[in-house]
Order: structure tokens, then C-alpha cells, then sequence
């Protein structure tokens, strides 16, 4: 999987317009990433990659890169 | 004068439009002013109720809703040509009744797929960007089912608890979007359904008369159905969401 | 299917000891032959068979014969 196709993953599970994020947008500016979306994380990290997302993974995620870091 | 329910130009889609409840919601909604999408497996049964509705507008789709995987492209296809969505209406349901011998796993799954799958992948697909406007509203039609039991009801009445189950989880899930969900739990209603109870039992029959002694308003038009679930579609119901509304004429009362 | 074979899933789906039917028993007689019997009757010719049994044909079935007579 490209790192745009990973992208564009992560935008369908956040359920934001393609092209919203790349490598380098800061999570915390995301109105959409709140608890829901880094539920929909975890069952999409999973269900894609076989990666169980712990929440301290999670916490430790500050950009959109951080996230593709672990998606392989 | 004021209108309490006013759906003047409101796109909303009616699941299972082909017969009773559904298609009379449709033509009740039409009346009100919105521009319904009449969805079923059965497109010649949809042309059949199109022609009932007023005013212009109105769309038909075929959507056959056992087939989960097929939901998401018939979401989108509604999308591109109707633009995104003010209220979706499942009417779609099967009435099995199987004694307890009979309700094998896929039995049930077949009641399940048409009553609770297609439901929830419906309203899945519905809450996504840009598939729905601001304030829509979902209404499922349950039955008084969900909490009573019966005789051979056992996949019936439990799909339906599994819909206002569902209604209420789902609630708290998309209210940061802007999106109602409600159920209606209608009790027995003047549709083929009751056609066949009658058939089977007989109208003087003790099990007929049993009904209309609990059930004291009476059986149901689909038209008392329908006007509560256009209520529930209507701003005015804007403080209503997670419930199921008993339509019983009285009979989860006593 | 033989008419005994038939009898047998008359007997099953009544949930009747194998034996305690005939062509000739009249279903009056048959204490289990209530309303959930008949419903599974229907459920049972309709899965077996594709055939739709009607409230009519039911009220109709006087002994298990009238039963096979349909069983085809």
C-alpha cells in the first residue's frame, strides 16, 4: 500500500473529504479525531493491518505520520 | 397557517415502498411536501405507489436490501442523483412467524438480514459526509413485538428489539452530526399481514377477539403508522431522538 | 420420497413418536395437532416441497392422507 493510498485509509475511516490530511497535519487539529474516530482507528488498524492498537499507541500519535508509521 | 410537520422539499428515502406501512408513509410524506425516493426489491410494486403520491419530484429505486453487501452502491447511486439526504424511513421487514422447532439459524438469519442487517447498513451508509444534510432524521418501523412475546414470533420479535436496540445506540453515536433516530413500534395494523391473520383464524375466532380486547383502539390503518413516523421526520420532532413510539392503541399498557 | 418417508416428517414436525401416524388418522384425533402444529406444517410443505400451504387447505386436511396428497 502506497503512503497515499494509506492516507486516503485513514481519511475514509475518519470519514473526512479526500485530500483533507497529509503526512505532516497535526491530529490535534482534526475537529474529527476524537473519541469515536480513534475507535474507528482501532477496528480499521486491525481489521486492515492485524495491528491491535493499544491506548498508549494511541495517545503517543501526534501526526497523521505517526499513524502511517505503523500502518504495514 | 402553521404547519407542525412541514417536509416542503425534504429528500427523504422510504425503504420497503412497495407495500403497507412503507407505501402508505411514502404517500403520506408526498402530501406533506417532501420528495420521497421509493426503494423495494420489486420495481413494478414501486411504479404501483409512485402513481398514489402527490406533487412532483419523486424518485424509485429498486434497493433489495438481503443483499448487505449491494447496500453501500445503492446509497451512493441515491446520493449522485438525488443529492444527500433530510430523512430515511426502513419499512422493509418480514413478518415470519416459525414455531420453535422451525427456527433454525438460517431461518433466522433470513429474518435478520431484511429486518436488522439491512437496517443497520442502511443507516451506516446514510451517516457518512455527504450522504445526508444537516438535522436528518431515521425512522425504523419495529413492532410492539420488540417487548411482547408470542408464539412463533421468536426471530421476528427478536430482530425487532435488535432495531430499538440499535436506535438507541446509534442515537448518541451521530448526534454530533446533526442526526435523529427513532423507531415506531406499531401494534396490528390493516396491511396483507392482518389479511392473513384473519385468514388463518377467522374474524370471530377467540384469538381475533383477544387482540381487539388488549388492542382497545382497534387494529391500526397504516395511515396512523405513517403519520407518526411523519411526525418524527418533521423539525418538530427535533428534541426526539435514541426512542421507539409505540403506534398500539393501547395495547403495551395494560 | 416413499410414503413412509413422508409420515416420518409428518411425525417430526409434530414432534410425534415415529409410528403414531397412519394415512387414515384423522387429525381430530391428534391432540398435538394444535395451531403451532399447523403453523410448522406450512413452515416444513414450504421448505420440503415449495409448496404454499393456504389457511384454506389447512382448515381442509381431515386425516393425515390429505396431508400426502399435497406432499409432492
Amino acid at each position: 500500500m502506497t503512503e497515499k493510498e494509506k492516507i486516503a485509509l485513514i481519511e475514509e475511516t475518519l470519514d473526512l473529504d479526500e485530500g483533507t490530511l497529509t503526512a505532516d497535519t497535526v491530529l490535534d487539529d482534526v475537529d474529527e479525531y476524537d473519541s469515536m474516530a480513534k475507535l474507528s482507528l482501532i477496528v480499521m488498524m486491525d481489521d486492515e493491518f492485524g495491528k491491535k492498537l493499544t491506548g498508549d499507541v494511541i495517545k503517543g500519535f501526534k501526526t497523521v505520520g505517526d499513524i502511517l508509521a505503523v500502518m504495514e | 397557517m402553521y404547519n407542525l410537520v412541514d417536509l416542503t422539499d425534504k429528500k427523504i428515502l422510504v425503504v420497503g415502498a412497495s407495500s403497507g406501512i412503507g407505501k402508505q408513509t411514502a404517500v403520506t410524506l408526498s402530501r406533506l411536501g417532501a420528495k420521497v425516493i421509493l426503494a423495494a426489491r420489486r420495481e413494478d410494486k414501486l411504479m404501483e405507489t409512485l402513481a398514489l403520491l402527490e406533487g412532483e419530484g419523486h424518485s424509485v429505486k429498486r434497493f433489495d436490501v438481503q443483499d448487505t453487501d449491494g447496500i453501500e452502491k445503492v446509497v451512493n447511486d441515491i446520493v449522485a442523483e438525488s443529492g444527500a439526504l433530510d430523512g430515511m424511513v426502513y419499512s422493509a421487514g418480514l413478518g415470519t412467524a416459525l414455531p420453535l422447532q422451525q427456527t433454525k439459524p438460517e431461518k433466522i438469519n433470513q429474518v435478520f438480514d431484511v429486518n436488522f442487517f439491512g437496517f443497520i447498513e442502511t443507516v451506516r451508509q446514510l451517516c457518512r459526509r455527504g450522504r445526508f444534510n444537516p438535522g436528518m432524521r431515521i425512522v425504523g418501523i419495529s413492532s410492539v413485538a420488540s417487548i411482547r412475546g408470542d408464539k412463533s414470533k421468536t426471530a421476528y420479535s427478536a430482530s425487532k428489539s435488535a432495531m430499538d436496540s440499535a436506535v438507541r445506540c446509534i442515537a448518541r453515536e451521530v448526534a454530533d452530526k446533526g442526526i435523529c433516530i427513532n423507531s415506531v413500534a406499531p401494534s396490528m395494523t390493516a396491511t396483507e399481514l392482518y389479511t392473513h391473520y384473519l385468514d388463518k383464524y377467522g374474524e370471530d375466532s377467540e384469538t381475533n377477539k383477544d387482540l381487539l380486547k388488549r388492542q382497545y383502539l382497534g387494529i391500526a390503518e397504516t395511515s396512523d403508522i405513517a403519520n407518526a413516523v411523519a411526525f418524527l421526520l418533521s423539525p418538530a420532532a427535533r428534541f426526539i431522538t435514541g426512542i421507539t413510539l409505540p403506534v398500539d392503541g393501547g395495547l403495551t399498557t395494560c
